[in-house]
């Protein structure tokens, strides 16, 4: 099939205005949040799932890749068409369809935005748990993908905990749901498989999610050390402590001037580092909790240990967080961010470890990051003008992914591999390891049509890849 | 099979000594599975020696039955062909526990009590609890997806099992996951293997999570006739409360109460937050005319392992009907109902997964109940599994109900990863 009968194809299907195929229309799509760059050829904005079941089979019969795409808030270039063909853009599918209160269930499109469902339920006392820090961004189609994370998946979990089922368009254009309404579906849990699988296997056209009640009392506590290393090792005694905070987050001297450089929150610019605590449950618990925090930190040498006394107090302690990643822009005109994880025990030497690196490449690291799960975010600071000053930045965004997985943790905590770490798989997982998830692969997708070149360390064959750093609308953390 | 049980017999104790390996009957009297028995036994000491094991079965062409502590065997399908029977018992170490990280990795066949001892020298825990524990390994919890009491609180066996070491069924062994509690680098393919009944591969080494044992636990049990035991259940729900379990329990299923029903609302964690639970439980109780009683260490102890074994030993037939939670109360009712009309059953329900467990005897009545209950599962969304029953009661039925309409991806996952059908044969969902 000729590319103009393709694209004809696909205007009957969602209507003109919904395919792009020029250049000024597609530029928008040819990159995610990463710095990863490949113009799309054509765009499709599908309505509902027999728009996106016809597409998929028209691409089926062009034999052209698809590549689903959300908000582009992924770090990882899982949305950038790198073998070409068609990017499938999700985002006029945003209707939340049904919300279960009774049964803590809401079915959602895939397009809508992570932090409306949770704005849908709010007044009756309830949230959806996962909060990537692109929350007000991205798209619960694209955290499926990912399995996302975000702060306050410490206490409850990520994306997959939370997923009970989805309907997917699988590559012979077949819309079918995996996983089921309740606990224990019988059959293999394809849901589980689905979820965090970056747009390999299919389509998310509907994803059944969990809705928690709202936790009665939370204590949110800022403790501020005048060294690193006191600092990740009260995160060390407070998970050992026994104590699950809802959120314990970490940030440095360098994001913390940042922070008070542009919008100051009060943090002090003195500081080493900063954790963010916030503890959530029955009055009873967080009130204890929180008093055993405050000791901890207090043991480990924090200067000040201060508690929000209002919910105004609480969100500007907060602020301080949401706001790190755009305010590191006045730090350097570009940042690289990573992800690697580590056991929390080993969070003390990889924080070292993170600053060697940063030394060694002559580059600044600013960390703001999830502590409490061990997930590292260090933003290496750079600038693009500067010849060959991208090529170290992956340097050192390597040697910590390298650091990560040599002291027994993983190359990505919530980012997924994508394109970006695919030549980094190999460190985790051995060829057998990932021959075992090709077999996944191709009892879903035999063809390698959904998001051909991602997650498995193949080379690029077609497309012509460019790096840039990507252009973070203000507002989106991380 | 394209060898004679005595070729196999003899090269797979070439492989892993006379010792691990015996064809004698009387050895495998115990080892029956729905009527089956195999006519190997062995017992690999590692992991190399599992993929030696499986490598020379696939040749064979013979049908392997993965075997933790057997307390799971019951479930399933009968098999359509059960040579060999693969004891995984010898692997049975402590790899590493990572007290500050909460994790820990252990050998798939340690048993859970053995390994719950071990974490609880560091004040941890590892909150699945299979029935049994005496018994129940650690790879067969996760094979089997065997859930306990307090999923509520801390999540499922698919939320706590972190990584893995598997053997697949051509015998190449393979990592999934890792040890740290977030990881998103490749698939997710933990997911694959907790539930698949051995079908897919044979787990030989988990990773999960762990809890911290709490400083205080105790129990609310309220007493009284079942409709307003349910409302009690209903306002818990709807509370900003946190149990760590809410059952519902018929007479007679534990030994709490021999004539009336009762709600179990279990409270842990700090001391005065328990007392919060158990006070707010005990006022809703009092409010709807239950009788309401604290237990308390021992009675506490013994009550949740009651609930805990339910439907586990000896009982000749169990079912597990799973519904949304709002529903669980009207599926209550109906069995409760049947049970006293017509077909006498105990059951076990728990209010935070929806999943009632329904006892009963191995007479006509008792095999009665399976096609009523799928009917009664499946108009409320949910569905019906019959857990454990004599092979007789599982003639020409899938005991896993109608199949999902993803079953032929189900299907191409089995031929991928088992494709000479050698594992477990015919026990998962509709036959895999």
């Amino acid at each position: 099939m000729s590319r103009d009968v393709l694209i004809r194809e696909l205007r009957q299907i969602v209507g003109d205005r919904y395919v792009l195929t020029e250049k000024e229309d597609v530029i928008v799509y040819e990159q995610d949040a990463s710095i990863l760059q490949v113009m799309p050829e054509v765009v499709v904005l599908p309505a509902d799932v027999g728009q996106v079941s016809a597409v998929v089979r028209a691409a089926r019969r062009a034999n052209v890749p698809i590549v689903p795409r959300g908000s582009g808030t992924g770090l990882a270039g899982g949305a950038v068409p790198a073998e070409g063909g068609i990017v499938l853009c999700l985002a006029r599918m945003n209707r939340i369809l049904e919300i279960d209160l009774k049964n803590r269930v809401a079915v959602v499109e895939p397009g809508v935005i992570n932090i409306d469902v949770t704005k849908a339920v709010t007044k009756q006392g309830f949230f959806y748990a996962p909060d990537p820090s692109s929350q007000a961004a991205c798209s619960i189609g694209g955290n499926v993908a990912n399995n996302s994370g975000g702060p306050h998946t410490l206490a409850y979990g990520v994306t997959t905990n939370h997923v009970l089922a989805v309907e997917a368009v699988l590559d012979d254009g077949q819309a079918v749901w995996l996983g089921g309404r309740v606990a224990d579906s019988p059959g293999y849990d394809l849901c589980g498989l689905f979820v965090g699988s970056e747009g390999t296997m299919g389509i998310v056209t509907k994803a059944a999610v969990r809705l928690m009640r709202t936790r009665e009392a939370v204590q949110t506590l800022l403790a501020v050390f005048d060294r690193m290393e006191p600092a990740t090792q009260t995160v060390v005694d407070i998970t050992a402590a026994g104590i699950i905070p809802a959120a314990l987050e970490m940030m440095d001297q360098l994001t913390i001037e940042a922070v008070e450089k542009g919008k100051p929150v009060g943090y002090p610019r003195d500081a080493a580092a900063v954790l963010l605590i916030e503890l959530e449950g029955v009055r009873e618990h967080t009130e204890r909790a929180a008093r055993l925090a405050e000791e901890i930190c207090s043991r480990n040498g924090a200067r000040q240990v201060r508690r929000a006394q209002s919910e105004a107090e609480r969100q500007l302690l907060w602020k301080g967080r949401k706001e790190a990643f755009g305010a590191l822009g006045a730090l350097a005109p570009n940042y690289y961010v990573q992800d690697g994880v580590v056991p929390r025990s080993r969070l003390p030497e990889i924080m070292r470890e993170v600053a060697e690196i940063g030394s060694r490449y002559r580059l600044r690291i600013a960390n703001v990051f999830h502590a409490g799960d061990g997930n590292l975010h260090p933003n290496i600071l750079f600038d693009m003008r500067v010849p060959g000053e991208l090529d170290r930045v992956i340097e050192a965004g390597a040697a910590i992914v390298k650091a990560c997985v040599a002291a027994g943790g993983s190359l990505t905590g919530e980012h997924g591999i994508g394109l970006e770490k695919k030549a980094y798989i190999g460190l985790l997982f051995n060829d057998d390891d990932l021959e075992a998830m090709a077999r996944m692969r191709r009892a879903f997708d035999p063809d390698g049509r959904f998001n051909p070149a991602k997650v498995f360390p193949t080379p690029i064959t077609c497309a012509e890849m460019r790096r840039q750093p990507a252009k973070i609308p203000a507002g989106l953390w991380i | 099979m394209n060898a004679t049980i005595e070729q196999l017999a003899a090269t797979l104790e070439t492989a892993l000594g006379s010792g691990s390996v015996t064809a004698d009957a009387s050895a495998l009297a115990s080892y029956n599975v729905d009527g089956k028995s195999p006519a190997i036994f062995c017992a690999p000491k590692d992991q190399d020696e599992v993929s030696a094991a499986l490598r020379l079965c696939v040749e064979a062409r013979a049908g392997v039955i993965p075997w933790g502590g057997g307390t799971a065997i019951r479930l399933g399908n009968i098999p359509r062909q059960a040579d060999v029977i693969l004891e995984l018992k010898r692997l049975n170490k402590l790899i590493e526990h990572d007290d500050a990280n909460l994790t820990a990795s252990a050998q798939a066949g340690i048993k859970v009590v053995e390994l719950q001892q071990i974490l609880g020298q560091q004040r941890q825990f590892l909150p699945v609890e299979p029935p049994r524990p005496d018994l129940a390994t650690i790879g067969g919890t996760a094979a089997a997806n065997i859930n306990g009491p307090r999923r509520m609180l801390y999540g499922g066996v698919r939320d706590l099992v972190i990584g893995m070491k598997v053997v697949l069924a051509d015998g190449q062994q393979i990592k999934a996951g890792g040890k740290v509690v977030k990881n998103v680098a490749g698939y997710d393919m933990c997911k694959l293997f907790v539930g698949s009944l051995g079908t897919l591969g044979v787990i030989t080494e988990v990773t999960f999570k762990m809890a911290p044992i709490p400083e205080s636990a105790a129990t609310l049990v309220a007493t009284g006739p079942l409709s307003r035991g349910l409302q009690l259940v209903d306002q818990l729900m709807q509370s900003t409360l946190l149990p760590a379990a809410v059952a519902v329990v018929s007479a007679e299923a534990t030994g709490v109460d021999s004539v009336r029903p009762a709600v179990a609302v279990r409270a842990e964690g700090f001391e005065d937050a328990v007392a919060r639970h158990l006070r707010q439980a005990q006022e809703l109780a009092g409010r709807m005319g239950l009788r309401a009683e604290v237990l308390r260490e021992e009675t506490h102890r013994s009550l949740w392992e009651q609930i805990r074994d339910f439907g586990s030993s000896g009982e000749a037939v169990a079912y597990r009907v799973t519904v949304p939670v709002a529903s669980l109360a009207d599926v209550v009712e109906t069995i409760d109902r049947w049970s006293r009309s017509e077909r006498a059953a105990r059951f076990v329900a728990h209010a935070g997964s929806g999943t009632v467990w329904i006892a009963s005897a191995a007479d006509p009545a008792g095999a009665a109940w399976f096609p009523r209950l799928t009917a009664l599962a499946k108009e409320q969304r949910g569905h019906a599994v019959m857990v454990a029953a004599p092979p007789e009661f599982k003639q020409g039925v899938d005991v896993w109900g109608a199949p999902p309409e993803s079953l032929s991806i189900m299907r191409e996952i089995k031929r991928q990863f088992d494709p000479h059908a050698i594992l477990n044969p015919g026990r998962f969902i509709a036959g895999l």
